[in-house]
């Protein structure tokens, strides 16, 4: 079968079954998804499927095929940082920063529905857990992110690749 | 073991390679031998500091990042003497060799660098005890990273004096740069480091004062972050090597108990992806295309288990209980006359408390990947120790530690999980049947909890005497497991402990800041089937909750306000009492708050830095919203007010976690929890907002990593106390029927 992930197309010859996780981090080395769990509680595993934040970890790879796959070396390749990158940056959030790209994919997605989230839709929405406790400054980087959606969409400038 | 003791009483330290002035015994000593190990091209100025012709600067952190920022801290104390901008900085971690050893361990207290290394530091240097932990790695490397740095910066003055034929007072170095001040002439570092690597380092360099610094004291930006937000990082988890096999284990389900047989190793060998069934003495794995190919074939097998004879049936809490009421194993405090003090009292008060196991539940579940090689072998990991990656490497395939080669990696958390060498081990052995081919072993979640080295279960009983308005003497008596104890006896056989010596065990409680008439505090301790070991703040964990719960019980006996009781008896404490002051400040602890809500306080001394918080809860009916901490910390002089703030924040939801929810249970000889949703976290919903002040202070530097997680559970349960005068004495509240919204 044929995945597509960030714009690639990757022929993968696995198990229908295979949960799309391990087959971006065992057979495409794509380590940038986590594993934090594999029973879908943590967020660790969450890409973008056709734009929709997933958690891959009990997701066979065969729910995948013919869709848009993004993962999070997939949101940065131009012209730079997407603007929750920037934000996460700004505002200092990873410590440890094994959860981080998971938060940055649900983040994107959840930016991408709702552009200027209140505390409650993001209490909501994100549900990823940080065993660092970077929640304080996840909240703060994602307004801060919003903002930035927000201007260069003003200014018609892409935010993000 | 034999030979390495004799060396060490034999003397042998004091000479060959651990000859030093002042302290810097590898500065300027071995460089070759130390430089060669991931530090890139370029000349090395010391076994921490390389610079390349083209200016790039790369040093050697030897404390391994886990979130709490070293990477950057460190970095920002070289950089600070080194006069370069931070941004100029590349990081290595170097392998597991002496000048690496962290030597705070060896006697808990900072280097002396006048005065040489103490035989202790000698020791710690030859095995080398190269190790993260402790909340130690600014207390270890304050003094230690800045004189690398000075010593650097004036073997390049040296140089470049040399070159110019001028005085060495007359060259200075600034940014990257060495300037004659009487001609404006300046060269590169780059163009001089081949020529600095050759000087003299200087006995002891001059250090800058605190006023002079550009650096050190200000909210510098993380090193390691951008590679954190697009996921380059690299943790040990994602190394991937050619033809990399994959493999996960089954450990003994029973606590102490052992697997007997596999019963099914051809049918598990048959599914698809696997390779082969691997039996351990410590349990069995299978190697695999993938994880989920070993994942599922570690789900197949059919083991028979077998329950160890006395202890995998032994509960811990009442176990504990019966020894708490007879004899001590030993005494760690005795000031004052106790038993007089509690009989002439006006009053005697008693509680008890208990906790639980808590696991450590690291981001990253535990994996470390080896490649055995003839003789020779190689290991990438997240470990707090590099010594004991070598340790671990060299017990599983028998390599002896000079032909094993280190990889540390960032680590997805540590917690004090991953100052073990299990984990490491088991890879090596499971690798040590595939010659040739690199091998990844992974905890799955569910094995990663339950074989974890679990923060013990203890309970305690303390008593006060009350008298004139004051708590006038208090009695503590704790029983448990020691953590240090157990994990010496696992990772450093051959330093044995008793385990009633485990300081661990009283930490934060037989010393407390209250000034009384009398303070007693001893231990009791048992062996039981639940191993454990150093869970962030260790002691600290608990021994906080039972006496800060306490003082508010005192407090609350004697009719007082909670803050001002403390107050009263921090006469002799003033840093504490800055701390406490500072905090009834911030959080308006005298203001009235509005209808529902209420506050609890708590003030801790951990790691060398004091903690005060102040909680803010609302209740109803038994659902608590924490609404709001102030913390408040003086951890001595500043290294980076950014990375401290973010570690309190850190400290204090891996505290409240455990205080709201964290519970490792046993049942019919198993533990209970597996993964996630049967061990529950602070999310974005239930995080509190945290506002965190820190106290300037010209002491020595404290740790930041763990001393922000002991107040906040007696702190919680205070404001409880205060809403509901519900005295919550066994965590977690979940407990209690209490939940969190
Ligand atoms: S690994 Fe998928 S949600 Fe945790
Ligand atoms: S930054 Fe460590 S788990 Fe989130």
């Amino acid at each position: 079968m044929e995945i597509k992930v960030n714009g690639k197309v990757y022929p993968v010859d696995v198990e229908d079954s295979m949960p799309l996780l391990w087959v971006l981090r065992d057979v495409l080395d794509l380590t940038g998804t986590k594993y934090g769990c594999g029973v879908a509680a943590c967020g660790a595993c969450t890409v973008h499927i056709d734009g929709v934040a997933t958690r891959t970890c009990m997701l066979p790879v065969s729910a995948a095929v013919g869709k848009e796959i993004t993962t999070v070396e997939g949101i940065s390749t131009a012209p730079g940082l997407s603007a929750v990158q920037r934000a996460w940056i700004d505002h200092q959030v990873p410590q440890c920063g094994y959860c981080q790209s998971g938060m940055i994919m649900a983040v994107e997605a959840l930016l991408d529905e709702n552009p200027d989230p209140s505390d409650d839709d993001i209490n909501g929405k994100i549900t990823n857990i940080c065993r660092c406790g970077t929640y304080q400054r996840i909240r703060a980087a994602i307004k801060t992110a919003a903002q930035y959606r927000i201007q260069s969409i003003a200014t018609d400038q892409p935010s993000k690749s | 073991m034999k030979r390495r003791a004799f060396l060490i009483t034999g003397g042998v330290v004091g000479g060959g390679l651990m000859v030093g002035v002042g302290g810097l015994s590898y500065v300027n000593n071995k460089i070759e031998q130390f430089s060669g190990t991931g530090m890139g091209e370029g000349h090395s100025l010391n076994a921490f500091v390389r610079i390349s012709p083209d200016n790039i600067i790369t040093v050697a952190v030897s404390k391994t990042e886990m979130g709490q920022g070293v990477y950057t801290s460190i970095p920002m104390l070289i950089a600070e003497e080194l006069e370069v901008d931070l941004s100029q900085v590349k990081v290595v971690h170097p392998q597991c060799e002496g000048p690496y050893a962290n030597l705070f361990f060896a006697n808990m207290t900072p280097r002396d660098f006048e005065n040489g290394l103490t035989t202790m530091e000698k020791v710690f240097s030859f095995l080398p005890n190269v190790m993260t932990g402790g909340s130690s790695s600014i207390i270890d490397s304050y003094d230690h990273m800045r004189i690398v740095g000075a010593t650097a910066r004036e073997m390049l003055i040296a140089a470049a004096a040399k070159d110019w034929d001028a005085k060495t007072e007359d060259c200075y170095a600034d940014n990257g740069h060495i300037h004659n001040k009487l001609n404006g002439q300046w060269k590169y570092y780059g163009e001089l480091a081949e020529k600095a690597s050759k000087e003299k380092a200087p006995e002891l360099p001059q250090l800058k004062a605190r006023s002079e610094f550009k650096i050190v004291g200000k909210p510098s930006k993380r090193l390691d972050v951008p590679d954190k937000v697009d996921g380059t990082a690299q943790f040990g988890l994602d190394v991937r090597l050619p033809n990399m096999k994959y493999a996960a284990m089954r450990h003994p389900a029973f606590v102490a108990g052992k697997i007997v047989s596999v019963n099914n190793v051809a049918q598990v060998e048959s599914m698809p992806g696997v390779d082969k069934v691997v039996i351990i003495d410590e349990g069995v794995a299978v190697v695999a295309k993938t994880t989920w190919h070993a994942k599922n074939a570690i789900a197949a097998l059919d083991l028979e288990e077998k329950e160890h004879p006395e202890l995998t049936r032994k509960d811990a809490i009442s176990s504990l209980k019966k020894v708490l009421e007879g004899e001590p194993a030993k005494v760690w405090e005795d000031e004052g006359d106790i038993e007089t003090v509690l009989e002439n009292a006006e009053k005697v008060i008693t509680s008890d408390y208990e906790v639980p196991y808590l696991a450590h539940a690291c981001m990253e579940p535990l994996n470390c990947t080896v490649l055995v090689n003839g003789d020779k072998a190689e290991v990438w990991t997240g470990c707090q120790s590099s010594t004991f990656v070598l340790n671990g490497v060299s017990e599983g395939t028998g390599i002896s530690k000079e032909n094993i080669k280190t990889n540390i990696t960032y680590l997805g958390g540590g917690f004090g999980r991953r100052s073990e060498t299990d984990f490491v081990r088991k890879a090596a052995k499971v690798a040590s049947n595939f010659p040739g081919t690199p091998v990844q072993l992974v905890f799955t979640r569910e094995e990663d909890m339950k074989n974890d080295y679990y923060r013990p279960a203890v309970v305690s009983r303390l008593t006060a005497a009350l008298g004139n308005g004051n708590i006038l003497g208090m009695k503590k008596k704790v029983a448990g497991q020691g953590p240090l104890f157990q994990m010496m006896k696992r990772n450093i056989p051959f330093m044995p402990m008793n385990q009633e010596d485990d300081q661990m065990a009283t930490e934060g409680m037989r010393d407390l800041p209250y000034k009384m008439d009398a303070a007693y505090t001893d231990m009791s301790c048992i062996e039981l089937p639940v191993p454990v070991g150093t869970w962030r703040s260790v002691g600290h964990s608990q021994n906080a909750f039972f006496t800060e719960s306490f003082m508010d019980e005192c407090a609350r006996e004697l009719g007082k306000d909670p803050y001002e009781i403390r107050k009263e008896m921090l006469g002799n404490e003033p840093r504490h009492l800055d701390v406490l002051n500072k905090l009834a400040e911030m959080s308006n602890w005298k203001s009235e708050l509005p209808e529902g809500k209420y506050r609890g306080i708590a003030l801790h001394k951990s790691f060398g830095s004091i903690v005060g918080q102040v909680v803010e809860i609302s209740i109803q009916d038994k659902n608590i919203k924490v609404d709001k901490v102030f913390c408040v910390i003086d951890c001595g002089k500043i290294v980076n007010p950014a990375i401290i703030e973010s570690q309190m924040q850190s400290g204090i939801v891996y505290g409240l976690t455990a205080a709201l929810y964290g519970e490792i249970s046993v049942k019919d000889g198993k533990v209970v929890q597996n993964n996630f949703p049967d061990y529950q976290m602070v999310t974005m919903k239930t995080m509190p907002e945290i506002v965190v002040s820190i106290i300037d202070s010209d002491e020595y530097p404290g740790g930041v990593g763990e001393p922000g997680t002991p107040p906040i559970a007696p702190a919680l349960t205070n404001a409880v106390f205060a809403a509901t005068g519900d005295r919550v004495r066994s965590l977690p509240l979940a407990r209690h029927g209490y939940r969190f919204v």
